[in-house]
């Protein structure tokens, strides 16, 4: 019999092919101003993962209804504050945010959500690899600024992955460390 | 003011997740929480102290006594609403603390661990509102 994908796995491959299309290479590079090694180029990668999954969001909300939508309307709109957030810090180390892409662009990568439960399970996805990309940011970002911004934007990446999965029946963590581990 | 160096940094996480760990048994005991919620945050709790104390270990470092408990805690006990409210803010401030000290740490490879046991703490404070029927998203 030949393998099957579950839906999740599906979604779950749309989320990593949504964040891949928006750090991929059809991106301006960042501005020359910054110095090599500043950290503009991380938090522009940063950046441009915010904005695909402000994109996202909105996809989610035309399925979601009730307490659920006014969650993911709740986590979109911090997800605007945080790019607004990165593209301050960009842009104080003299650089300019790269200008990311129209809404059709990241619609195109988006995966058929039909239900609530497809829209939350992507929300979760979409999450999770945010928090992944915010404790990486930690070891590599070199100013202490720098990371203490990521490691404030990823405690709020974590509640809105518990978010989505207690919106889903799921506990709210997965276990005790989420990610990593000592 | 002289920077407090890593170890004294995880001395301070481990005395936090101490007071949690003894915060979640008391609430147990005392049945001032939901039985299968507590002994999820109780067993993360453990884990996040295990950790961390096998991290000091590694430093050569003894583990910092264990704190008696606190007169607000014992208040928190008398009903789960009650004891929810303070284990939220409880795990706000280690929040507060874990964000700072993964910024600060000196040793890169213990940054992103600290992050880790900081994304569980948010989960908690997610899990926390949930049982007192509250918005989930900050």
């Amino acid at each position: 019999m030949a393998p099957s994908l579950t839906r999740r796995e599906a979604l779950g491959g749309a989320a990593a092919a949504l964040l891949l299309a928006s750090c991929g290479g059809g991106d301006p590079p960042p501005a020359t101003g910054p110095k090599p090694g500043s950290g503009a180029a991380l938090l522009g990668s940063l950046l441009a993962l915010e904005r695909a999954s402000f994109a996202a969001y909105g996809a989610c909300l035309e399925v979601l209804r009730g307490e659920a939508r006014q969650q993911v309307h709740a986590i979109r709109a911090q997800e605007r504050g945080h790019a607004s957030g990165l593209e301050r810090l960009i842009t104080d180390l003299g650089g300019d945010p790269p200008p990311g892409r129209s809404a059709d662009e990241y619609a195109r990568t988006f995966p058929r959500l039909e239900t609530p439960a497809d829209a939350l399970r992507f929300v979760q996805d979409l999450e999770e690899r945010q928090v992944r990309a915010y404790l990486e940011a930690l070891t590599e970002l070199p100013d202490l600024e720098l990371r203490r911004a990521a490691a404030g934007i990823c405690g709020d990446e974590a509640n809105h992955l518990a978010a989505a999965r207690v919106l889903q029946g799921l506990q709210a963590a997965e276990g005790p460390f989420v990610t990593g581990a000592l | 003011m002289a920077a407090r160096s890593d170890t004294e940094t995880l001395e301070d996480l481990l005395a936090r997740e101490q007071r949690l760990l003894s915060a979640y048994e008391a609430a147990l005991r005392r049945d001032a929480i939901d039985p299968a919620l507590g002994e999820t945050l109780r067993d993360h709790e453990r884990a996040h102290v295990r950790a961390l104390e096998q991290t000091l270990a590694g430093a050569g470092r003894r583990n910092p006594r264990a704190s008696v408990p606190s007169a607000e805690l014992t208040a928190a006990l008398r009903d789960r609403d009650t004891f929810a409210q303070f284990a939220m803010r409880l795990e706000e401030e280690t929040r507060g603390m874990y964000i700072d000290a993964a910024a600060r740490m000196r040793d890169a490879d213990l940054r992103r661990p600290l992050g880790s046991i900081m994304a569980c703490g948010a989960a908690h404070v997610v899990a926390l509102k949930d049982s007192l029927g509250i918005f989930l998203v900050n």
